[in-house]
């Protein structure tokens, strides 16, 4: 796994945790890969045990002086209960869910602690912190947003595992590689112009524009399956008491759409949105197409499985080249 | 557009900084509502009536806001009164000191961040300055019972931490957290208290001003109302030999040596010198001849005056040994304040005396007390020695009529005449002014000295007190190759009164407990309780000395007395040590301690086995049960395969049959760990020999 340098600096950085902390699909805390550092505000807290000593002398007050021994023992105590917070925990990546461009990614990442940890964040580089008040040993998910996601295989970057627990005063973090590239499709836009995005492969008189919208033919209905689009119930069978159906649509075997990446006229991208989007289009419709990208064929299908493949194909197109 | 969208895309615009974690708890909100009340309550005595009025309203207004009933109040509000408050301080810090106004600047600080809070990091500021209030309490007392109090303070005050991080609900845990996590802390905290350095003041600080004396630095012998009553403490003693006896006990702390006929007071002088201490430490040499050493523990007075006996000389840092045999402290004692000295009883005070001391210690105010003068004129011609002559004033008060009363009758203009020669009756200090009167009109030096008389021995802890109600006057006068000879007129009148103490001449109640109805001092009548009353009496002394009263040279003596030597290298090891120790003690608490369990052995070796099996090329996954091993084995080996499915059927038996008897499991484990054995044999022989394992006939074990 590759990890994107910034600079020369973060560099050396990310390579030094590279060694330190191999990519993984599951890693379990110990003191290799835990970090502790006082917070701001356990600066503060230092500055004012020195404050107390230095009162505690002019005033000659031994309690004083107590008493910011003891918050200097509280600190170092603190530094041993965060680090014992994240000791232990195992930490599992799982494929995030399918994700358009421009999208917020969620990671799913699953907990675990051989004891209770208190107030763990989780958070990728300079993204929103996903926050969990208790893990046990019991296992939790939490989706980690990755926002501004871009097309094609994205690397995320070390989630950042993080927890002020008990007080605040020291944070204890840990960077960690889930070895997770997901695939980031392109962002479903609607062309101008469709046709140019299609080739009929010489039918074009048979299989015309207008034929398009009407390909589906209703074939029946079937149990509503939770989740499914509402756009497809049969909005009236439910009104008449039949409960939820779903409308099936079925459309004429043979009659293969070629989806193609035209001419460069518009910018790169723009052209691979609307190609998601026309995939997209045609997959809700259950129509047959198929997808070439300059040469990489995709052959005709209609199902699940062929519509990731021909965004796997558009969300990767340029990258393998 | 898409017929799906993520849950949270619409939060997306949410700023990072504003996420929920920096808001308020509402367990945090509850919990400080307890803070503010246990922060501000020691400090209650140091509250000014307008300061306590703006906390209180500052804490309504909090419950308000934590009950939903009111809003935060407007950031203008605030500010407008936080100024108006640091303002009227100002304008009164003349009356309160500059101490005390800064605590209540402090506190309505406090108070004010208190009702204005809306983030963490307020909160965590509120707790910060807490701590620091928890300090200042320090500082006005450091009763034991204070220290509890305030321990349990910061604890509650740890708790609003503790609750901001912790997750939990309950209203009572952050306090359970706070509570583990200081005790956790406390032994580290107490090996730094101990190993740390010490150094003296680094520069002044303003002083408070709260404490009471039985002397005073002018003594009026026609005003009674200065007669101290009080049955506090006035310092502790541990000698360091054998304890003297009652009637040696005079504590030195004043000398007055400036009569006008009413008052006595102290030379201009000697007060010309106590301002100049600083500068000349140290004004007369240390004395020679036998002695004893013990150490002193001051209680606050708020004076620069130590206790010593007979010609005391002190080494202790911030003591300055005067001129007038007495030690002096450089800064005022507002805390307990604990000295060494040594004291040389056999010493002469004064070999020689300066014709201006002469002059000082022999004059008298002209035109009163002619009586006592006469008598004196009349005394020098009868006894030309100077012994025998104050001899015969000692034995006047001891024949004549004289009373030891702490009521006298009322004084005239000549004071020393009304009471010699008409009241007869009076307290000590009737009794020391009239015979220094008569001494000085008798031709010898003398002077009024002022401190205390006698003490309290604890036996079991080993030390003594004295309290103010034991203050006492007594006489030096200055005699030609003797120096400064000590007479107590007083002794005379009631001998009782020094032998065997204060209390063997007044019923407590009469004197030093009218007062005080609540003092502990009450119980001396009744046997078991005073018992009660001198243990706790000796807790708050070993408090006195090894708590409040250790500095450097207790550090030095423990560290001599744990290591043998005070080196740097052991004081450092006995550091390391402790710090390990503890470490380890707070490690072993969280659990870090705990070693991952070592596998059984029955399965270690079966890992074994896998592990050399695979080296021989067997394809082998992680995921096989013993079953898929023992067919994998058995196509690449068809020779093991009887072995090898003995023990994959043994060994799933061991695993998953929970019907086998002790004794059964135990048989087959034994067997289990054999066929393993002599499979490992068998491959490590395939392995380095290859062609004579093809050829050997396989052996099986029964």
């Amino acid at each position: 796994m590759t990890v994107s340098t910034r600079t020369a600096h973060s560099g050396f950085w990310q390579r030094w945790l590279a060694r330190r902390l191999p990519a993984a699909r599951e890693h379990t805390l110990t003191h290799k890969g835990i970090f502790i550092l006082p917070t701001g505000f356990g600066v503060f807290w230092l500055l004012l045990v020195l404050l107390l000593f230095l009162f505690g002398t002019n005033y000659q007050n031994n309690l004083v002086i107590g008493l910011a021994m003891l918050m200097a023992s509280i600190f170092n105590t603190c530094l041993i209960f965060g680090y014992r917070n994240l000791a232990g925990l195992t930490i599992k990546g799982h494929w995030p869910a399918q994700v358009y461009a421009g999208e917020t990614l969620a990671m799913p990442i699953q907990l675990e602690s051989s004891h209770a940890s208190w107030q763990v964040g989780l958070n990728y580089p300079k993204n929103r912190i996903a926050e969990i008040t208790r893990i046990t040993d019991s296992a939790v998910e939490v989706l980690v947003p990755v926002r501004h996601t871009q097309r094609g295989r994205m690397n995320p970057g070390r989630v950042r595992i993080s927890s002020c627990y008990p007080m605040g005063l020291c944070r204890a973090w840990s960077h960690l590689d889930m070895a997770m590239s997901p695939l980031v499709f392109a962002k479903p836009e609607k062309p101008d112009d469709k046709r140019s995005y299609m080739d009929f492969h010489g039918n074009d008189d048979v299989n015309g524009g207008n034929q398009l919208n009407g390909v589906d033919e209703f074939s029946g209905l079937r149990d509503y399956i939770r989740g499914e689009s509402l756009k497809q119930v049969a909005w009236k069978q439910l009104a008449q008491g039949r409960g939820m159906l779903t409308k099936q649509f079925e459309q004429p075997q043979g009659e293969a759409i070629w989806l193609v990446l035209p001419g460069a006229d518009t910018e790169l991208e723009k052209r691979l949105s609307a190609l998601s989007y026309l995939v997209e289009y045609f997959s809700r419709d259950q129509h047959l197409f198929g997808l070439e990208l300059n040469g990489e064929q995709v052959a005709p299908g209609a199902d699940e499985s062929h519509r990731l493949a021909c965004q796997e194909a558009i969300a990767l197109y340029g990258e393998n080249a | 557009m898409l017929p799906f969208s993520l849950p949270w895309k619409n939060k997306d615009r949410t700023p990072v900084d504003k996420s929920p974690q920096a808001l308020i708890p509402r367990i945090t909100s509850f919990w400080l509502l307890i803070i503010n009340v246990a922060v501000l309550t020691p400090l209650y005595d140091e509250l000014t009536p307008w300061t306590l009025a703006i906390c209180a309203i500052c804490f309504v207004w909090r419950i308000g806001i934590f009950l939903g009933k009111v809003a935060k109040p407007p950031r203008l509000l605030v500010s407008i009164l936080a100024m108006a408050s640091a303002a009227t301080l100002l304008l009164i810090t003349g009356q309160l000191g500059t101490l005390s106004a800064l605590i209540n600047l402090l506190i309505l600080g406090y108070a004010l961040k208190y009702i204005e809070m809306r983030q963490r990091r307020d909160v965590k500021t509120i707790i910060l300055v807490g701590y620091f209030l928890v300090a200042l309490a320090f500082i006005d007392n450091q009763s034991i019972l204070n220290t509890l109090l305030l321990a349990v303070v910061t604890i509650i005050n740890t708790g609003g931490l503790v609750s901001l991080y912790q997750g939990k609900t309950r209203p009572l845990d952050p306090l359970l957290g706070s509570a583990s996590i200081t005790l956790l802390s406390l032994p580290l905290a107490g090996l730094l208290f101990l190993v740390l350095p010490r150094f003296s003041p680094l520069w002044m600080v303003p002083d408070t001003d709260s404490a009471t004396t039985g002397l005073s630095d002018s003594v009026r012998p026609g005003d009674i109302s200065n007669l101290t009553r009080s049955a506090e403490l006035a310092f502790r003693v541990t000698f360091q030999g054998p304890v003297p006896s009652n009637d040696r006990l005079y504590w030195r702390a004043l000398v007055m040596d400036s009569y006008d006929g009413k008052e006595w007071r102290q030379n201009p002088r000697v007060k010309a010198l106590q301002n100049n201490a600083p500068n000349i430490p140290n004004q007369r040499p240390r004395p020679m001849g036998g002695s004893y050493g013990y150490q002193v523990i001051a209680e606050p007075s708020g004076t620069h005056w130590l206790f010593s006996l007979d010609l005391g000389y002190s080494e202790s840092r911030g003591v300055v040994n005067m001129s007038n045999s007495r030690l002096f402290a450089l800064r005022r004692i507002e805390q307990q304040f604990g000295y060494d000295v040594t004291s040389y009883p056999n010493a002469i005070r004064d070999p020689m005396l300066s014709a201006l001391e002469r002059h000082t210690n022999l004059t008298l105010p002209p035109d009163i007390n002619p009586r006592a003068r006469a008598y004196g004129q009349q005394l020098r011609e009868a006894f030309p020695d100077p012994a025998q002559r104050m001899q015969a004033v000692m034995e006047r008060f001891a024949q004549e009529p004289f009373y030891y009363t702490l009521k006298p009758p009322r004084i005239g203009s000549n004071q020393v005449d009304d009471f010699l020669f008409d009241n007869r009756s009076g307290f000590c200090v009737h009794y020391a002014s009239a015979m220094v009167v008569v001494a000085r009109a008798s031709g010898l030096p003398a002077r009024m000295v002022n401190g205390y008389q006698g003490g309290e021995y604890n036996a079991a802890a080993g030390y003594m007190s004295v309290y103010q109600y034991m203050a006492h006057a007594w006489v030096e006068v200055w005699i030609p190759s003797e120096g400064w000879v000590t007479f107590d007129p007083t002794a005379m009148v009631a001998p009782e009164r020094v032998l065997d103490g204060f209390d063997a001449v007044f019923k407590p109640e009469d004197s030093y407990l009218l007062d005080n109805p609540l003092s502990s001092l009450r119980l001396k009548n009744w046997p078991l309780l005073n018992e009660l009353r001198m243990q706790l009496a000796s807790l708050d002394y070993y408090w006195s000395v090894w708590v409040l009263g250790f500095n450097a040279n207790k550090q030095r003596q423990l560290f001599r007395e744990l290591l043998g030597q005070a080196s740097t290298e052991r004081i450092g090891l006995f550091m390391l040590g402790g710090i390990i120790c503890v470490l380890m003690l707070i490690a072993w608490y969280t659990g870090l301690l705990s070693l991952p369990k070592r596998r059984d052995k029955l399965q270690r070796k079966y890992h074994k086995l896998l592990h050399a099996l695979k080296r021989l090329g067997v394809n082998l996954n992680i995921s096989d049960g013993p079953r898929t091993v023992a067919h994998k084995v058995s196509r690449f080996n068809p020779n093991w395969q009887e072995s090898i499915t003995s023990l994959a059927n043994e060994f799933e038996q061991l695993e998953f049959n929970p019907a086998l008897t002790d004794r059964q499991r135990k048989e087959m484990r034994k067997h289990c760990l054999q066929q393993i054995e002599r499979l490992l044999i068998l491959v490590t022989l395939q392995r380095t020999t290859p062609t004579l394992m093809g050829e050997l006939p396989l052996k099986q074990g029964k």
